[in-house]
């Protein structure tokens, strides 16, 4: 566990002070950036449950965005959900590229006509070039993981342009997939997000982002992660 | 202690976990009795030959694994569906541990889901799933 806040109080240096005094007025914002439910293929997990799950088990995160899998989900509304339980719920997608899985967030309509989101062989370039055209963000997720992460692919298809964050935390990581991405990441000067890639209730919340400012809106995450303003956190037990 | 009704059970709460027995004669026998022949359940050298890291424990032998677990904790149990994600093989030889936890009671009608996880000693998972079970009203 690696929050701060799960310390002892007279463990904490002074910037950890700081940062539990930001975190208790609301400046300090957790959430988990990379989400499945019901609504993906291979999630089993309902958004109420997700919920409840945070709250009766009383995890450390202020929220969490839906990213599933080959879609932008325009029906659900969760507005209920996160006022009922004050959660912040927000939704994106994950899409499948030649160089494997990368997070969107900030999707729109008009993102969404520009290309198939159903597709498993979009262009990389091309869903980032769209995405910065329609104010949205690209995130190559699990990029460490051989197949479907992005470093699996560098060797052969040559670094991509235009990536400025990976994701380095992944709650469903194997072997040394964190640690590639994170040396990977490092070595490039990208910036680094954490997400549980959570299917099941039980799962989410076990990587998740740190931001220091206020996150209401999927227009707030974005911005927050065009501006660095973020700290990957890996919250799986024994870190 | 096992569970016997539905009143019993607290949104929350681990069931036991449960160690299932992943050797490869057992993993072999299985293999063989079901039907599915082949190297990759049976030998681990051959199974290096095709790509894995070693000899497989079969999908189903797993979920009935997850089954015994539930079965373990509600003996009365009915298992109405029991879903499965198979993320990476579970390998022959190697010790491995199947966990589960309630997300939802009804109460009203008997029912709770249990979301359920084979996860290796490096604790990754390696399959994950859930299953909807019947518990008696009282």
């Amino acid at each position: 566990m690696s929050l701060a806040h799960r310390r002892p109080l007279w463990q904490f240096c002074p910037a950890h002070c700081i940062q539990l005094f930001l975190h208790f007025v609301g400046v300090l914002v957790l959430l988990d950036l990379h989400t499945h439910s019901i609504k993906s293929d291979d999630g089993r997990a309902k958004v109420e449950n997700y919920c409840q799950w945070i709250r009766s088990k009383n995890l450390p995160i202020d929220g969490f965005v839906l990213t599933e899998h080959r879609q932008f989900d325009d029906e659900s509304d969760y507005s209920a959900l996160a006022e009922k339980f004050d959660l912040c719920i927000l939704k994106a997608s994950e899409v499948e590229t030649e160089y494997g899985h990368v997070l969107v967030y900030g999707v729109t309509p008009g993102l969404q006509a520009e290309f198939d989101f159903g597709s498993i062989s979009l262009s990389l370039a091309r869903v980032i070039e769209a995405s910065n055209a329609h104010g949205a963000i690209a995130v190559p997720c699990h990029p460490g993981r051989p197949r479907v992460g992005m470093f699996a692919h560098t060797d052969e298809l040559g670094v991509p342009e235009g990536v400025e964050i990976v994701e380095i935390y992944n709650g469903g990581s194997r072997d040394q997939e964190d640690q590639i991405a994170i040396d990977n990441a490092s070595q490039l000067g990208y910036r680094g997000i954490g997400g549980s890639d959570s299917h099941i209730v039980s799962h989410v919340g076990r990587c998740a982002t740190r931001f220091d400012v206020e996150i209401k809106s999927i227009d707030d995450l974005v911005s927050a992660l065009k501006a660095g303003q973020f700290e990957a956190v890996n919250l799986k037990s024994g870190n | 202690m096992a569970i016997a009704t539905i009143q019993e059970v607290v949104f929350g709460e681990d069931l036991p976990t449960f160690e299932p027995d992943t050797s490869l004669a057992i993993t072999k026998q299985f293999a063989a009795l079901v039907g599915w022949g082949g190297a990759r359940f049976s030998d681990h050298e051959a199974a290096r030959k095709e790509g894995l890291a070693g000899a497989m424990v079969p999908g189903i032998l797993n979920q009935g694994y997850l089954v015994a677990m539930i079965h373990h904790w509600a003996p009365d149990a009915e298992i109405k569906a029991i879903d499965t994600v198979f993320r990476a093989p579970v390998i022959a030889d190697e010790k491995h541990t199947i966990s589960g936890v309630v997300t939802v009671v009804n109460e009203e009608d008997g029912q709770v889901e249990i979301d359920l996880t084979v996860s290796n000693e490096k604790g990754e998972t390696r399959v994950f799933g859930t299953a909807t079970v019947q518990l008696p009203l009282a």
